[in-house]
Order: structure tokens, then C-alpha cells, then sequence
């Protein structure tokens, strides 16, 4: 269970994060959402234990964040790999680092379910789509079975349908392997369709949070209405009859 | 704002501080007892051992290093260049009569330079890759690795002794700086040659120019407004780097020239182990580097708004 | 009188990116152009802004990001300046503060340069500068991807306001057919450089025939809520 406790962070001369304070269990989906400037890059650095606290505390299972296996998808696919490296030899980076001996199967059920095809591990980062290269991301982040997997903006760098097609594969992923996923994310759209809760960032607050669906329907702040005006306004969501 | 300044200060002080320990350490290990070259260029004799002791009390070469060092560290801070260990006099007026001499020089150089590689580049990005571009690029690279002193003799071998053209040695007259001045230019376009190009060709490069020639801005508009600005930054930034293949040239080619200067200042001074003089050369060198640089910094950043923001 | 382009096409190192392809556009027509990344959508933009400007036609481009259209050396002044005279326009104060209110970006410093302004004024300025000589036609490219939501709609509305009684065409080009789907009359959709299907909104919608438009209809949003 990660648990973000009345956290603080300040960077360079402003708190960037204050008094920020989320929960999120296995199996679960927590959607934070904010604009630019709203702090989740720092939120982001902040969970997974790169940056201090000013004060407050994250943990998991109540040891601290650094502690627990955790996993990063970047959201520019193709510059999170080392373009001189096969991907191949990216992906088993996490599994070598921690002294393991690589597990064919694992990575076989991996690929499957990423519908990613078994020579495309061969190419470099430069030589597939960044639709492959995102999925290859996911990929490693899952690797060593983290029980905890961070997504920074994880779709946009895709097109429309890539996207619907990669939050499917993720969602199943979940499903199958149990992780509890904290995605980033400005898409409001991308956020009600596929995490439990929302949770609302700006200039470094959380200014709503809720299930998903009830978020969605009823926004209890003027800024999450606007947001989620926003979303329909931009097609992301839809009234339908 | 004003802690860039302060810490740019800061930098030059470090630097000047640096450059003054390391000369003095140089000078005073350089092999050879430095009395005894001051004694000879004093006398211009050979000399008896008591005088040379004599000498090294008078110039204070005998306290050791660090009281030495503070001997004339001390006076320097308050602008006093001291007084010269071969002939007593004051060392200032002296370097400023040779630095009226280096000066025309450098800037001619630098003239000769700019008029040289400034055409030669905005030409050769005409069309890159093409048969001129590599030229340049070729000859570019060649220049930048010929020493002046060898380019000089050449020089001289050609147009004053086969040709007549030029005198090769002193600085009577105006024609004599020509050698010595296409000398150093022939160095500094070599180097801003290369630099220009590549700034010329990674500003034709930048996303937003296909936007402004949909926008109907004329295609000399858009090198005017839109490439030269960017291609010269990089330029400006290597100014900095070629004040010392100015200074450095400079000192070879007014050795080689035969002319008066700082160059040949320096040499003597070195020869005589004249510490005061060789010391207020590089001290003025070095402050004058300091300054340049930390003018650049400054202009660098008023063009390019961005830096800063990138530093913080 | 409609805006055409015939022959459109582009090739890169030896592949072709877009066929041959024709393109008409009838005076004050919303038209969406929709496709997947590497679809050619935005290569089609380009090459048809450069067509129909050497026809003499009056159109202007926004690209995708601020950074594709600003010198980030050069003022606001300076940009706008610039395009006015590229129009071989007399400097009118008039017409800038229209086209600024009407964007709402009023209260930007003209004098600083593109940086200190947020990016989605500077996109708007961007927009407002490809207004200046009242074009025919404006192209833009994916006019959403580079802003945050909120100011992306604010300023998708913003436009819709100031076209709804003018007589310029617009051209949407985007990977998000939910984005256009209610502001476009007419959809094209683009596949592996090909245009492989033009219809009228409601048609498109209920029903796509071809497999590209199919998959957009498919997924063209996340949610879909009860009204």
C-alpha cells in the first residue's frame, strides 16, 4: 500500500508540493490530474523517493518509498532507452540489476500481453514506432514484477487509437499481475476511463479527490468542473443518449 | 542579477589569483639561478660571485617564496607595477609604449579575420556540402593547425624575400604590419571560419523557419532577422577563446617580425629573468582575458535571454 | 470559390509519404483531417500550404507547437510586424487589438520575447498572427497537442467564436477525431498517405465505411456519460 502522508516538498525557494496526502492500495489505479506547473513532476520524483520531503513521509507497506521495488514508464518512449542498447538489453536491465537470472516465460507472457512480437526485442529504440516503443517501456517497468508501478503521462506520445489500444493492455496487465499503478496524467478523459480514483492536482495541492466515476459526474470543486468541462469540450468525454 | 555579476567577479578573481601564483612559481623554478641572468643583463658582463649575491639581496630573491611573492603581490593590488630587477626603472611606462606597438597588431589581425572568414562562410552555407563548403571547411581545419611562427617565416619567404613585395622585419612603417597582421588573421579565420559555418548551418536548421517563409517573409528577411542572430552566438562565445590565439600569436609573430611589442617584452624579460616585467605581462594578459570573457557572459546573455534561465 | 489542390504529394529518403492526392476546400467549410501518426496528415498540410500559396491563394498555417512558429530571439512586436509587412500590410493597431481580444491574449507584453509568455498565449498569438490578412483558408496543425486541456478548449472556443461569421475555411488537422468531431462539417481521413474516405460529419459518424475510419469512430473518446 503506498501511502503519501501530508507531504511537503520544496525546490529551490517555493514548495512545490504542500500538504499533499494520497493513498493507493495493490490492484488498485490512482489517476493524479493537473495541468502544467501543478507539481507532478515533483509529486512524481517525490514517490519515487528521488527527492526529499521537506516533511511528511511516503511509504510503502510503512517502510520508506526508496525501499520497495518500483517502476517508472517515462512518456517520451523512445529517448527512456539507451538508443546504443538493444531493447532487448534494456528491458532485462531491472532483472540484472537485482542479481536475477532472466525468466524466458515471464517475458514471453510479458510480450504476449503487450502484443509486442518476439524479434522487434532485437531492434534498437530508433528502429520501431513509438507506439512499439511505449509498449517495450511497459514492458521493462514490468519486468521485475514490481508491486508498484508509476506512469508519467504514459500515453502522450500516442495517437487517439494507439492510446485507447495501450491503456486496454495496461488495464489488463493489472489485472493479471496486480500492481498498483499511480498514472500522471492531463487527459481527464484517459483518467475516468481507466483508474479507480482521481485525484486533482494544482500549484502543488490536491484539490479534489473521489472515485473516478462519482469525480466524473459531479466535480465538488470550480476548478474540477472546469476541468472536466474541459474534457468534454475536447471530445475526451462524451454525452450520449 | 546582481549575484550573476557578483559570482562572475568572483570567477575572475579566482582566475587572476590563480594566474599570478602559477607565473610567479614558474618564473621562480625555471631553471638557472635568476640572479645571476639579472646580474648579466644588468652588466651585460660577466659577473663576480658577490655581485650576483649582491643582486639576488637587491631584488629580494633570497627571502624565499612566499615573502617574495608578497613583495610583489602587495603592490600590484594598489596598480603598482614595481620597478624593473635589470634596470631599476619603473615597469609600467614600459609596457605601455609596448603595448601601443601589440595593439595595432591584434586588431589588425582580427580585422584581417573577420573580413576573411565572414564572406567565406555566409558563401560556403550557400550550398552545404557543396565544392566550396569543404574547401573552406578543409582549409579551415588546415589553418587551425599551423602554428604562426611557421606561417609567418613562409610568409616572410614569399612576399619579402622571392617577391619583395613587403618588408619582414621591425615596425618603421605602416607597411610592416601587414606580414605580421595577415600572419595572425590567416590564424583567427581559420578558426571563426569553422565556427561561423556550423553556427550558419544549425540556425538555417531551427523549427520555426519553414513557419516564417509560410508566412511569406522574404527569404534575405529570414537570413537577416532569423539565421545570423542565432548563428552568432556560438561566434560570440569563441570571441572569449580567440582572444588567446591573439595574445599567444601575437607574442610569436612580433618575435619572429622583429618588432617591438609586447612579444618581444616578454621574451627579453623572460631571458633576463625580470620578474616585475614578465609578471605584469601576464597579469595584464590575464586580466585582460578575464574581462573579455566576462563581457561575452554578459553579452552572450542580453542576446540570448534563455542562458540564464537555463543556468538557474 | 473553392480552394484546390491537385498533384499534393512528398516523398522522404526514397519513400512516399503522401500520393497524389486532391484536396477542396469551399469557402467558410470546416473540414477535419483526421489520421493516425505517419498517417502524412501533417505532410499534407504542409505540402498544400505551400501549393496553394504559390497559386496566389490567401491561407496561413499554425503549426503543431509555439516553438515551430516563434523566434525565440525575436519580440512579439517583431513577429507580428513581420508577417504585416510579409502581407505587404500598413501597420494597423486597430485590426491587432480585434484579433488580440478576440484570442484573449490582450494582456501580453509585446515587447518581451516569446518566452515569457505561457504557451498557450503564445499559440493564440500564433493563431491571431496567421489571421492578420483575413485568409482564405487557415490550416492548422494539431492546434490542441502542445497545450494543456483547459486552455486547449478555451482556445478552440475562442476560434469557433471568431470564424463563426467570417468567410475563412478551416482546415483541422489532427490524430484526435473526438477534438474536431462536433466543430468540422466535412471529415477526411488519411491512411498511410492516402485520403481514404470524405464525408459529412453525421454520415461519418454513424457510419464509417472504410477500416481506418472505423477505428477513429471507434475510439474517438474515452467515456461516453449518460446525458
Amino acid at each position: 500500500m503506498l501511502s503519501v502522508d501530508q507531504v511537503f516538498v520544496r525546490r529551490g525557494a517555493a514548495l512545490t508540493l504542500q500538504d499533499v496526502s494520497l493513498s493507493l492500495a495493490p490492484n488498485r489505479t490512482l489517476a493524479v490530474v493537473g495541468e502544467s506547473g501543478a507539481g507532478k513532476s515533483t509529486l512524481i520524483s517525490a514517490v519515487l523517493g528521488l527527492v526529499p520531503c521537506t516533511s511528511g513521509q511516503i511509504t510503502w507497506a510503512n517502510a520508506p518509498v526508496r525501499s520497495c521495488r518500483r517502476a517508472l514508464v517515462l512518456q517520451e518512449p523512445r529517448s527512456a532507452f539507451n538508443p546504443r542498447l538493444s531493447l532487448r538489453r534494456s528491458v532485462m536491465e531491472p532483472v540484472v540489476a537485482q542479481g536475477k537470472a532472466a525468466d524466458p516465460a515471464r517475458l514471453d507472457t510479458l510480450c504476449r500481453g503487450l502484443e509486442i512480437p518476439p524479434d522487434l526485442l532485437e531492434r534498437s529504440p530508433m528502429q520501431v514506432s513509438v507506439g512499439q516503443a511505449q509498449r517495450v517501456g511497459i514492458l521493462r517497468a514490468l519486468i521485475a514484477a514490481p508491486p508498484f508501478v508509476l506512469f508519467d503521462e504514459p500515453l502522450s506520445a500516442l495517437d487517439a487509437v494507439t492510446q485507447k489500444h495501450t491503456a486496454r493492455l495496461i488495464a489488463e496487465l493489472q489485472r493479471e499481475e496486480g500492481f498498483a499503478a499511480l498514472i500522471v496524467t492531463h487527459d481527464l478523459g484517459y483518467a475516468a476511463a481507466f483508474s479507480d480514483d482521481i485525484a486533482v492536482l494544482r500549484d502543488g495541492r490536491i484539490e479534489e479527490l473521489n472515485a473516478s466515476q462519482a469525480f466524473v459526474e459531479a466535480p465538488q470543486t470550480v476548478y474540477g468542473r472546469t476541468l472536466r468541462d474541459a474534457a468534454f469540450a475536447l471530445g475526451a468525454l462524451e454525452r450520449v443518449a | 542579477m546582481i549575484r550573476l555579476i557578483a559570482s562572475l567577479f568572483l570567477r575572475a578573481v579566482v582566475v587572476l589569483s590563480g594566474a599570478a601564483l602559477a607565473t610567479f612559481a614558474l618564473l621562480w623554478h625555471a631553471p638557472g639561478d635568476p640572479a645571476l641572468a639579472i646580474a648579466l643583463a644588468r652588466y651585460d658582463a660577466m659577473v663576480t660571485a658577490e655581485v650576483v649575491d649582491q643582486v639576488r639581496a637587491q631584488s629580494g630573491l633570497d627571502a624565499g617564496f612566499w615573502p617574495a611573492f608578497q613583495d610583489w603581490i602587495m603592490p600590484l593590488l594598489v596598480g603598482d607595477f614595481g620597478q624593473s630587477s635589470v634596470t631599476g626603472r619603473a615597469v609600467w611606462p614600459e609596457l605601455v609604449t609596448a603595448i601601443s606597438y601589440t595593439m595595432p597588431l591584434a586588431l589588425t589581425g582580427l580585422l584581417i579575420g573577420i573580413l576573411i572568414s565572414v564572406p567565406l562562410a555566409v558563401v560556403a552555407t550557400q550550398r552545404p556540402g557543396g565544392w566550396l563548403d569543404r574547401c573552406a571547411v578543409a582549409l579551415a581545419s588546415i589553418g587551425a593547425a599551423i602554428p604562426a611562427y611557421w606561417l609567418g617565416l613562409l610568409l616572410i619567404l614569399l612576399f619579402a624575400v622571392q617577391l619583395g613585395w613587403l618588408p619582414a622585419m621591425g615596425a618603421r612603417s605602416p607597411a610592416h604590419v601587414v606580414l605580421p597582421a595577415l600572419t595572425l588573421g590567416l590564424g583567427v579565420a581559420a578558426s571563426f571560419t569553422r565556427i561561423l559555418r556550423s553556427g550558419i548551418l544549425e540556425a538555417r536548421g531551427q523549427p520555426f523557419l519553414p513557419a516564417f517563409r509560410r508566412r511569406g517573409v522574404a527569404g534575405r528577411d529570414i537570413e537577416r532577422d532569423h539565421v545570423a542572430p542565432h548563428a552568432a552566438i556560438p561566434v560570440v562565445t569563441v570571441f572569449g577563446l580567440e582572444l588567446a590565439f591573439l595574445l599567444e600569436g601575437a607574442v610569436m609573430v612580433e618575435v619572429i617580425f622583429a618588432r617591438p611589442g609586447l612579444g618581444s617584452f616578454l621574451v627579453n624579460a623572460i631571458e633576463a629573468r625580470d620578474f616585475p616585467k614578465v609578471q605584469a605581462v601576464v597579469i595584464l594578459a590575464a586580466v585582460l582575458f578575464v574581462t573579455v570573457n566576462l563581457l561575452i557572459d554578459l553579452i552572450y546573455r542580453a542576446l540570448d535571454p534563455r542562458i540564464g534561465e537555463r543556468d538557474a | 470559390m473553392t480552394i484546390t489542390a491537385s498533384g499534393l504529394s512528398a516523398s522522404r529518403s526514397g519513400r512516399t509519404i503522401l500520393h497524389p492526392t486532391t484536396v477542396g476546400i469551399r469557402p467558410g467549410e470546416r473540414v477535419g483531417l483526421v489520421g493516425a501518426s505517419g498517417s502524412g496528415k501533417s505532410t499534407l498540410g504542409h505540402v498544400l500550404i505551400d501549393a496553394l500559396r504559390a497559386q496566389g491563394q490567401s491561407v496561413a498555417h499554425v503549426p503543431q507547437s509555439p516553438d515551430e512558429a516563434l523566434d525565440p530571439l525575436c519580440s512579439m512586436a517583431f513577429h507580428w510586424r513581420e508577417a504585416e509587412r510579409a502581407l505587404n500590410l500598413a501597420p494597423d493597431t486597430i485590426r491587432q487589438q480585434a484579433l488580440f481580444a478576440a484570442l484573449r491574449i490582450e494582456g501580453g507584453d509585446l515587447r518581451k520575447r516569446p518566452w515569457s509568455w505561457s504557451r498557450g498565449m503564445q499559440q493564440r498569438f500564433v493563431i491571431a498572427m496567421a489571421l492578420i490578412g483575413t485568409p482564405d483558408l487557415l490550416v492548422m496543425d494539431e492546434p490542441t497537442s502542445a497545450l494543456d486541456p483547459v486552455v486547449a478548449a478555451d482556445t478552440m472556443d475562442l476560434l469557433d467564436t471568431y470564424l463563426s461569421d467570417r468567410k475563412t475555411a478551416l482546415l483541422l488537422i489532427t490524430h484526435d477525431l473526438g477534438l474536431v468531431a462536433r466543430r468540422v462539417s466535412r471529415l477526411l481521413v488519411m491512411d498511410e498517405g492516402r485520403i481514404v474516405e470524405d464525408a459529412h460529419t453525421e454520415r461519418f459518424l454513424s457510419a464509417p465505411e472504410t477500416q481506418a475510419a472505423k477505428s477513429l469512430c471507434a475510439h474517438r473518446n474515452w467515456l461516453e456519460l449518460p446525458c
